[in-house]
């Protein structure tokens, strides 16, 4: 299945080709991956981050489908 | 929106209850922003008593040390309007409590200090209330540009404000005029939203 990928700030620059850019990157994914087993396969930091898929909400457990845009925000500190 | 009256806009605003998640140098500041605007009703949410380190860029004064951030603003916005519709919850929101806070208001500024708290906040509020409008601030440590400051919808109701990526962990000092410019940001991020105008 193709999910698109968003990675926002200082994330984008795990996205696979290395660009960086907050621009999304189809991802071809086995059915089943879950937003977790994406997260893992990027090696992205275990640090906060706010997750999104269409815009919406989503735990780290949801399993993505055909189409999806998953996307990563990661909040700094300050205030 | 050119039909609108300023009337119209006005008791727009006065009829409106924003909540504020955090008192600090972002919360205060905004808060303060939209009672001279005229939104109506402000929720107040912070733990936290007023100490001298503040004063620096937060809307505190040397006499209110001590006191419940809370109570200091409340005491501060009723001199600006006296009439502003004020409820204060001095606690710490968290996962559990923060969706106890969510009906009634229009729109939601986080202005909490810790990365750990603004994805909880941001998390909490996307999850309980979708359609609820949320201003979020990430990026405004150090002494960078204020134009780098700048507001981001990145989901349908979540807005960002800030350059994203500057941070107090990395031992960046917090100035007024940065963290005003980011209070002032989610301030009228927030009003254009109750406006009705959705876009940053």
């Amino acid at each position: 299945m193709r999910v698109e990928v968003v990675l926002f700030a200082h994330l984008s620059s795990f996205q696979p080709d290395g660009l960086g850019g907050r621009h999304s990157r189809t991802f071809d994914l086995e059915d089943g991956t879950t937003i977790a087993g994406v997260i893992a396969s990027l090696s992205l930091p275990d640090e906060p981050r706010v997750i999104f898929v269409n815009g919406r909400h989503a735990p780290e457990s949801q399993v993505l489908h055909e189409g999806d845009r998953l996307a990563i925000f990661p909040p700094v500190a300050g205030g | 929106m050119a039909d609108v009256t300023d009337a119209e806009l006005r008791s727009r605003l006065h009829a409106s209850r924003v909540l504020i998640i955090g008192c600090g140098g972002l919360g205060s500041n905004a808060a303060e922003m939209l009672v001279r605007s005229g939104v109506g009703h402000l929720v107040l949410v912070d733990s936290d008593v007023v100490d001298e380190t503040n004063l620096n860029r937060q809307f505190y004064f040397r006499d209110q040390i001590g006191m419940p951030k809370t109570e200091a603003l409340a005491d501060n916005l009723r001199r600006i309007r006296p009439g502003v519709g004020l409820m204060l919850v001095q606690e710490r929101v968290d996962a559990r409590t923060l969706p106890d806070l969510l009906p009634g208001v229009d729109a939601v500024i986080e202005a909490v200090d810790t990365a750990e708290g603004k994805a909880m906040v941001i998390s909490t509020c996307m999850e309980a209330r979708p359609g609820l409008p949320l201003v979020s601030a990430s990026g405004l440590a150090g002494h960078g540009s204020c134009n780098a400051i700048v507001t981001d919808r990145i989901a349908e109701n979540l807005y960002i404000v800030g350059d994203l990526r500057s941070d107090i962990r990395d031992g960046l000092p917090l100035f007024a005029s940065r963290v005003m410019a980011a209070a002032a940001a989610e301030a009228h991020a927030v009003t254009r939203v109750l406006l009705g105008d959705p876009e940053p």
